[in-house]
């Protein structure tokens, strides 16, 4: 016997999430045994059961860390669009010909 | 780093807030003392799922038929989740399951007492329930981050199935004279097992579990929270408490430390409860005589269909 | 028309009660923790078809659903006794449980072409829910049957207990004639056991099982329909040594261990039957 990870999808919307795991002797049994144990509330539509010997984690989680400032990744580095915006109004406003009429 | 040196990491992590991952270094009395702790609660809850499951064949319509083996299932689906954490520190569930039949593990007190009608699912599904919510939610932050993901689950079924105890509850409450008396009569035998349920006084200072942020609250204070909470509801429903009766000091519900006798709770701890060894004794039967079952399942074909 | 239909549902919904209710017996001991969460929702299952059923007959007669799962005498439960038996261990109770489910596909199939719209349509709801009953039956059983020798040993000896009573569960039904004049059934009780038999037996060919043996029992004795209604013992068949085992049912004559499971089942309700629960 084997420990299967489970995970489920619920919806087309949503990816498939790790929701628990079971103790089968093989994958039949273990996508059956794991629709009861994590569906049976109908808490998704799609199964998957993975051994979890096939499941490769990342050793050294200390190459998570980043160095360096990497704050262009995310949206929230370019939050003063609003100010640049409105600078950029104001500049348009002040062309000698005033912009479209 | 010596282990001077992780223990300290380890200890100013904890102390920080941190949460613990199985794949984690931690000391050794933390592993056993969190893996003795969950091997616990799994051990209650399987335990758990049999005084109930004596009286679902009694199920008095469908629909509870139906409610309460949903609802044992669940307890079983706890143990199942509960044990797969527990095996992650490092005993395996077969081990723990062994170690349960042989009497060499423990299980709470209340799963060592005798049901004897309707009234009894009524109580246990609410107060009971209620009861293990109250301890549940207060490891919801505990240090241990793989138990308080199953938790959460474990938790949201909970306060289903403090529902459907009250409900339950409310169902004979407000029937005849006679069903009344089966909450009352079952109330009387429980409530004094429930008081023991919380666990005698927390000795703070040698409690690793607290110490290491495992638990998070005391005994008496977990047990002030649920007597706050269901005493009003109880006696508004017209029920009394036996002893230790609970008495309102300030505004809260108190019970006089010399009222509450802890012989039975010593017994339990002994494995010497009234329902222990019956119900130990055929769980011990069933897996005895199928041991087949579980070589079906762990050995490879050798009948070729 | 009336009584054909109360007479075919409450075989129908009696069946699924008790096997519901003996199935929810392993919960907290099955030999599996997983198994024991599966296990228990077939059970439910079960149950909850036994209330879909019986809520078809409150429609017609009146009465209630609760009323008729636990408010009747013994003699008026019409299940096979083959869901009655006892759990015994869990071989018996996986080969029950394979034939049961295997059985009840070949029945909802035939049910989904009922006259009667509603019986119609809740064969095939049920049906659809079945499916699961059956991938893990024949899960199991595949299991069972390729391991260790103790396993399909035990398998083999259930099978050798459970078929020939398996087959009650096609014993002629009261007022059958109006159950097949009214197209409640599109054909009788004897023809689907012959569909099940011939399911039953291709199918544990596959798994390597033994079924040739149980070939002689399909068209042994059984209860006839009087001219009344009555379900009577065929004089010749009743004495015949080849009776198979475990008729009855259908004409309300339980086993010992019926009568025992209907004290424990109806006990709550017994006690006070003008309560609500």
């Amino acid at each position: 016997m084997e420990v299967y990870e489970i995970f489920r999808r619920s919806g087309h919307k949503n990816p498939f999430e790790h929701c628990g795991a079971v103790i089968a002797p093989d994958p039949e049994m273990a996508l059956l045994l794991g629709k009861e144990c994590f569906l049976r509330r109908r808490e998704g539509e799609h199964l998957w059961a993975v051994r979890r010997s096939d499941i490769h984690a990342l050793e050294d989680e200390s190459v998570l860390e980043i160095a360096a400032d990497k704050s262009y990744r995310f949206a929230s580095d370019y939050r003063d669009v609003v100010d640049k915006r409105e600078a950029a109004r104001r500049r348009v406003a002040s062309m000698s010909w005033g912009g479209a009429s | 780093m010596s282990y001077e040196e992780k223990l300290e990491e380890f200890n100013r992590r904890v102390e920080a807030g941190d949460k613990v991952e199985a794949s984690d270094w931690m000391p050794d009395d933390y592993r056993r003392g969190v893996l003795k702790f969950i091997e616990m609660h799994a051990n209650s809850e399987i335990m758990g799922a049999l005084p109930e499951r004596e009286c679902l064949p009694k199920a008095p319509t469908l629909k509870r038929k139906m409610s309460l083996a949903a609802k044992i299932q669940d307890e079983i689906g706890h143990a199942q989740l509960l044990y797969r954490v527990a095996e992650d520190l490092g005993k395996s569930r077969t081990a723990m399951y062994e170690d349960l039949l042989a009497g060499e593990s423990k299980f709470h007190n209340v799963f060592h007492y005798p049901v004897h009608h309707w009234g009894d699912v009524a109580v246990i599904g609410w107060l009971i329930d209620g009861a293990a919510l109250v301890t549940q939610a207060a490891l919801l932050d505990s240090s241990y981050a793989p138990y308080t993901r199953v938790l959460k689950r474990i938790c949201s079924e909970e306060q289903l199935h403090l529902r459907h105890g009250e409900h339950i509850t409310l169902q004979l409450a407000s029937g005849t004279d006679y069903q009344r008396e089966m909450f009352q009569e079952a109330l009387n035998r429980w409530w004094l097992p429930i008081i023991h349920f919380f666990g005698p006084r927390s000795n703070v200072a040698k409690d690793l579990l607290l110490h290491w942020k495992v638990k998070t609250r005391t005994n008496e204070d977990l047990r002030q929270e649920f007597l706050d909470r269901y005493v009003p509801k109880v006696t508004e429903l017209g029920f009394s408490f036996p002893t230790p009766v609970p008495r309102l000091k300030g505004d809260a519900w108190v019970v006089a430390a010399e009222d509450i006798d802890w012989a039975p709770l010593d017994a339990i701890k002994k494995n010497r409860g009234p329902e222990t060894q019956r119900r130990l004794s055929r769980r011990r039967a069933v897996y005895d005589s199928h041991r087949w079952v579980r070589e079906a399942l762990s050995e490879p074909a050798v009948h070729a269909a | 028309m009336k009584e054909a239909l109360v007479s075919l549902v409450t075989a129908l919904a009696d069946d699924e009660l008790i096997i519901g209710h003996r199935h929810s017996e392993w919960t907290g001991f099955a030999p599996h923790i997983e198994e024991d969460v599966a296990f228990s929702s077939i059970a439910q299952d079960e149950i909850g078809h036994a209330a879909a059923y019986y809520s078809l007959i409150a429609e017609v007669t009146g009465t209630s659903p609760d009323h008729m799962a636990l408010g009747r005498e013994p003699f008026e439960y019409r299940n096979a006794v083959f869901c009655e038996r006892l759990n015994r261990d869990w071989s018996y109770s996986l080969v029950r449980h394979w034939l049961y489910d295997t059985a009840d596909d070949v029945r909802l199939a035939a049910l989904q072409e009922s006259a009667d719209a509603s019986l119609a349509a809740l064969a095939t709801k049920m049906r659809r829910e079945e499916r699961y009953h059956l991938l893990h039956a024949n899960a199991w059983i595949k299991r069972v049957s390729e391991g260790p020798v103790e396993g399909r040993t035990r398998l083999i000896d259930a099978l050798g207990m459970c078929y020939a009573e398996a087959l009650a569960l096609f014993d002629i039904l009261e007022f059958e004639d109006s159950i097949l004049e009214n197209n409640l059934l599109p054909c009788s009780s004897s023809e689907l056991r012959g569909r099940f038999s011939m399911r039953a037996t291709s199918e544990l060919d596959d798994f390597g099982l033994p079924a040739d043996v149980h070939r002689d029992l399909d068209d042994s004795a059984e209860f006839l329909a009087s001219s009344s209604g009555d379900l009577i013992a065929s004089e010749k068949d009743a004495s015949s040594a080849s009776a198979r085992p475990g008729i009855g049912g259908r004409a309300g004559m339980h086993s010992d261990e019926f009568k025992a499971l209907w004290d424990e089942m109806t006990s709550t309700h017994r006690l006070h039957p003008e309560a609500q629960w």
